[in-house]
């Protein structure tokens, strides 16, 4: 009767889509209601930035605004972090910074889908945004890009200090994932927490019935605070984003 | 040259609000308290998670080769993630700080 809190975070096929797409290496691969929200998050997102944008219009409209606004934004965010030479990464970083924003925002619809609250799709993402740190890194530096490893400290204490910086970075990886999917997760299960309250009391008749107004209420106030924690993750995971960047680039020269 | 001093006054103005702009450090929304504490703890667990990890996989390598070092290396490598973590966590407060109080940040 109550549903699972749980329950939500199932990943299954996608509706109509039971049929296995393909195999791969004996595995079936299937269309899954998280592959059908994040091409909805990816054709929502492109359609509204490439229609709220004219080239011709000189005031701007409430949507172009909008669109102006977050470029406006993602760009500072990145000019301040990474110095001129980060804005090479405005196309990589935008992007990464609107579809975990659309992807936040579309879970927050009831009875949709949290992409992000599934550590497979986060994990993916930040390893991508550390195999990109770690290409930028070679790429400007060559085989200097290990300096990064090594602080600036006698030679008896880097025998302890290079594993340890080496596991630093390796932790980023994992500590940017896990605060995205942790974030949202939490969210969304307490949100159905109070949502179950809410249907228990609500069936148990007479005064408790009554009852059942106050995790209604309670939910409202969550929800207004997931709202605001969707951005918030969005934001922390596109700032980190540029810092590693800044890293790859300047090394320890800028800090 | 036979421009108003007071048009030419605020166009200064607006020129080293611009650059101030550009200067500024990470502005964005202040982190929250909850935000703070599940950063600090995501960055401690993950680099014990990863310092175990990485100490795991050695044992395993060189258990592998026929060289049983089995629990040596995780220890090692367990109580440097620890550390790591704890370096972690100092760099994260000092990008809060940083991120609080503009000014005064370059203290590392």
């Amino acid at each position: 009767m109550a549903m699972h809190p749980m329950e939500q975070f199932e990943v299954a096929p996608a509706m109509g889509m039971e049929h296995p797409l393909f195999h791969l290496f004996g595995y079936p691969i299937y269309f899954t209601n998280q592959s059908l929200l994040m091409v909805i998050v990816v054709a929502a997102a492109s359609l509204f930035l490439s229609l709220a944008v004219k080239p011709g219009r000189l005031v701007p409209n409430k949507t172009q605004s909008l669109a102006e606004v977050s470029y406006e934004f993602v760009a500072n965010m990145i000019h301040s972090a990474t110095g001129e030479e980060g804005l090479k990464f405005f196309p990589f970083v935008f992007t990464l910074f609107v579809f975990v924003l659309c992807c936040n925002f579309f879970g927050m619809v009831p009875g949709s889908f949290t992409v992000t609250s599934q550590i497979a799709v986060t994990f993916s993402l930040a390893c991508l945004v550390i195999l990109i740190v770690i290409g930028t890194g070679f790429a400007k530096h060559g085989i200097g890009f290990f300096k990064l490893f090594v602080p600036h400290a006698p030679w008896y204490l880097l025998i302890l200090l290079i594993p340890i910086e080496v596991i630093s970075f390796l932790t980023r990886p994992i500590s940017l994932s896990v605060r995205l999917f942790a974030n949202m997760l939490a969210g969304h299960t307490m949100l159905a927490v109070f949502a179950g309250f809410v249907i228990l009391l609500g069936g148990a008749g007479g005064a408790l019935s009554a009852l059942s107004i106050l995790p209604m209420a309670l939910i409202v106030a969550i929800m207004l605070l997931e709202l605001l924690v969707a951005f918030l993750q969005a934001y922390v995971f596109a700032i980190l984003t540029c810092i590693y960047l800044n890293e790859a680039l300047h090394l320890h020269d800028q800090h | 040259m036979a421009q108003n001093p007071d048009e030419l006054r605020k166009l200064g103005q607006r020129l080293d609000e611009a650059q101030q702009r550009r200067a500024v450090r990470p502005q964005g929304p202040p982190p929250t308290q909850l935000g703070i504490a599940g950063r600090f703890s995501t960055e401690l667990v993950a680099a014990l998670v990863v310092g175990g990890g990485l100490g795991w996989g050695i044992d395993w390598l060189f258990g592998h080769f026929g060289i049983h070092t089995r629990p040596v290396f995780m220890i090692v490598c367990v109580v440097l993630g620890a550390a790591a973590g704890i370096r972690n966590v100092m760099r994260a407060a000092a990008e809060i700080n940083a991120q609080l109080s503009p000014g005064a940040d370059e203290e590392k």
